[in-house]
């Protein structure tokens, strides 16, 4: 029964050699999507590409219902999977600063080393930013750190946050996701058409 | 002919299609009937760990290890409370086997930081609680091999090896003396003193989650 | 130039396919390992070997590095460092395959690139401090968070989006 590693079915040995494979998939997925061009991924919040929402959304509703189908038929052990720790303020602080990040920059940093591989300037220039972004924050840390610890919440998920059955909340997330692309593809052909 | 006109209907529709079969899925986990899984480690998981020898420490190791004053060793008395007045294993806890599941016990048990030995007059009592333990998910349990039976005979009241016997034996024989000392022949004074090593057991639960992880 | 551009519009892989091959490595790296894909963390292992080598003496006197600072091991001995090399390679692949390997700067032909690198640059602060203070980025948090309906992925990926389409019309000229 899945997760593999942490069960000891598959060695702690290949870790790294799945990292790499996991990450080649990734990077592969991520640049053929067009993740690469940061024009691609701004045409979300202008509405002339909606190529991020749909990619991440597919994703989300994809990865979400297949895990707990898995866990239906105990291939897997959702309990055992990873969970995000929730930190109200900081997630709402961090991800402002990140959107407003997002559109100056262009890029968010796994789709940045992408640019970085096929050889985008800006794409560098922003993993560049990121690495002075992350050595800002570690320098001040000691200001930080109580905006970092505030609210900690633990590794909770929508179930404990919201009580209801997560089979409800994945029914009414895919809706919303439905719903979402049906939207973008209306905004999309109301919007002057951008090429890039 | 007809056919071909049949795929290109369905590619024009291919999106609304798409659609639906997410639609589907989400809807079947809703509607999917559901059971209560079972809580703890898998039963051929239990039967692996419950066959192995690893499970079982012998007395002459415990001995050795407590005579060191090993801080990792937690002993829990799996017999009633009257036996354990009656006499028990120095700093053991009293954790009667019907109480194992109780509330305010579940610290001891439940916990990574010391290495718990249940034992009882034998096996018996401490091998159930072992294997309660372990159902649950629990790690670091083992049993004390022979129990309080194998204590006397081995560590309180050690049996002099024949003449004949290797140079180990005598070795073994003189550390189980040594160690019957340590605990006291046949003490009863041994339980007034009681914990010298206070133990503090942060009654934390585990959380089984993996790794540091995200970005 | 522009009809060129046009032509070349449709290489990209269709965003569901492209989101569904997505969601399956998701599922399977939560398979495999028990948690999810990330991107800044292994930046963050840079920063900290880098200010390891330089100023060792700072980097364990700082709260925030030594967290990740261990006796005899470089802080890039992790999963995510592994993974965003794979990352390099298969973008790289990817890019090669169909002809997008380019030292190139991409901009609206509004601005210029000097401007662009600039912006870039700004964002990529922000996103870096940004992705600290939330622990992790919209890979680590949002995405692999959301996999496993974490409370905090959601709250991430909304404040991400929201903001974005909150602060959009500053940003319009980069842009459009």
């Amino acid at each position: 029964m899945g997760p593999l590693i942490p069960n000891g079915i598959i060695s702690s040995d290949w870790n790294y050699i799945i990292a790499i494979l996991i990450g080649f998939a990734f990077g592969y997925i991520l640049e053929a999507s067009g993740f690469s061009s940061s024009r691609k991924l701004a045409g979300v919040f202008y509405g002339y590409d909606f190529a991020v929402l749909k990619v991440f959304f597919t994703s989300a509703v994809v990865a979400v219902i297949g895990l707990y189908y898995m866990d239906y038929l105990n291939w897997i052990d959702i309990s055992q999977l990873y969970v995000h720790p929730t930190y109200v303020w900081a997630a709402i602080i961090g991800g402002m600063i990140m959107g407003v990040g997002f559109l100056a920059g262009g890029f968010c940093p796994g789709t940045s080393l992408c640019a970085v591989a096929i050889g985008k300037i800006d794409g560098m220039v922003f993993t560049l930013g990121l690495m002075i972004g992350i050595f800002i924050f570690s320098e001040f840390f000691n200001s930080l750190e109580p905006l970092f610890e505030r609210s900690n919440l633990g590794h909770i998920t929508l179930v404990d946050s919201l009580n209801i059955s997560p089979y409800w909340i994945i029914f009414i997330f895919t809706i919303i996701a439905l719903v979402a692309f049906y939207f973008s593809d209306w905004v999309r052909s109301k919007v002057k058409k951008v090429f890039y | 002919m007809s056919k071909k006109y049949k795929l290109k209907r369905l590619l024009v529709r291919r999106y609304q299609i798409l659609a639906a079969i997410l639609f589907i899925l989400a809807a079947g986990l809703v509607l999917l009937p559901k059971y209560k899984k079972n809580e703890g480690i898998a039963p051929d998981l239990l039967m692996k760990k419950m066959i192995s020898s690893e499970r079982y420490i012998s007395t002459d190791l415990l001995a050795d290890r407590l005579v060191n004053q090993d801080p990792s060793v937690l002993l829990i008395d799996t017999r009633t409370e009257k036996e354990f007045q009656n006499y028990a294993l120095p700093n053991a806890i009293n954790i009667p086997l019907k109480k194992l599941l109780d509330e305010d016990v579940n610290g001891y048990i439940n916990q990574d930081i010391y290495d718990v030995i249940f034992y009882s007059n034998d096996n018996f009592y401490a091998d159930q609680a072992w294997i309660i333990g372990s159902r649950l998910g629990y790690t670091n349990l083992y049993v004390l091999e022979g129990g309080l039976n194998k204590w006397f005979h081995t560590i309180i009241n050690p049996e002099l090896p024949d003449e004949t016997m290797p140079e180990e034996a005598f070795e073994l024989y003189s550390f189980r003396k040594a160690a019957g000392m340590y605990f006291g022949v046949g003490t009863s004074e041994q339980k007034t003193i009681n914990k010298p090593i206070k133990k503090t057991i942060t009654v934390k639960k585990k959380k089984k989650r993996v790794a540091e992880g995200g970005c | 130039m522009k009809k060129k551009k046009q032509q070349n519009r449709h290489v990209y892989w269709n965003p569901y396919f492209g989101g569904f091959l997505l969601g399956l490595l998701i599922i399977l790296t939560f398979y495999l390992t028990g948690r999810g894909l990330g991107a800044s963390g292994a930046l963050k292992s840079g920063v900290v070997t880098i200010v390891d080598t330089v100023a060792p003496t700072h980097a364990e006197n700082n709260a925030y590095y030594s967290k990740f600072i261990k006796e005899g091991e470089s802080p890039m001995n992790n999963w995510l460092v592994f993974e965003a090399i794979g990352v390099l390679f298969g973008a790289f692949l990817s890019g090669a395959f169909t002809g997008r390997i380019k030292l190139r700067v991409q901009h609206s032909p509004k601005i210029t690139s000097k401007r662009r690198l600039i912006f870039a640059l700004i964002g990529g602060i922000l996103f870096g401090v940004g992705a600290q203070i939330a622990r992790g980025c919209t890979s680590g948090a949002a995405l692999s968070g959301m996999a496993v309906l974490a409370t905090g992925g959601f709250i991430t990926m909304l404040a991400i989006f929201g903001t974005g389409y909150l602060v959009a019309y500053f940003f319009r000229k980069n842009w459009i």
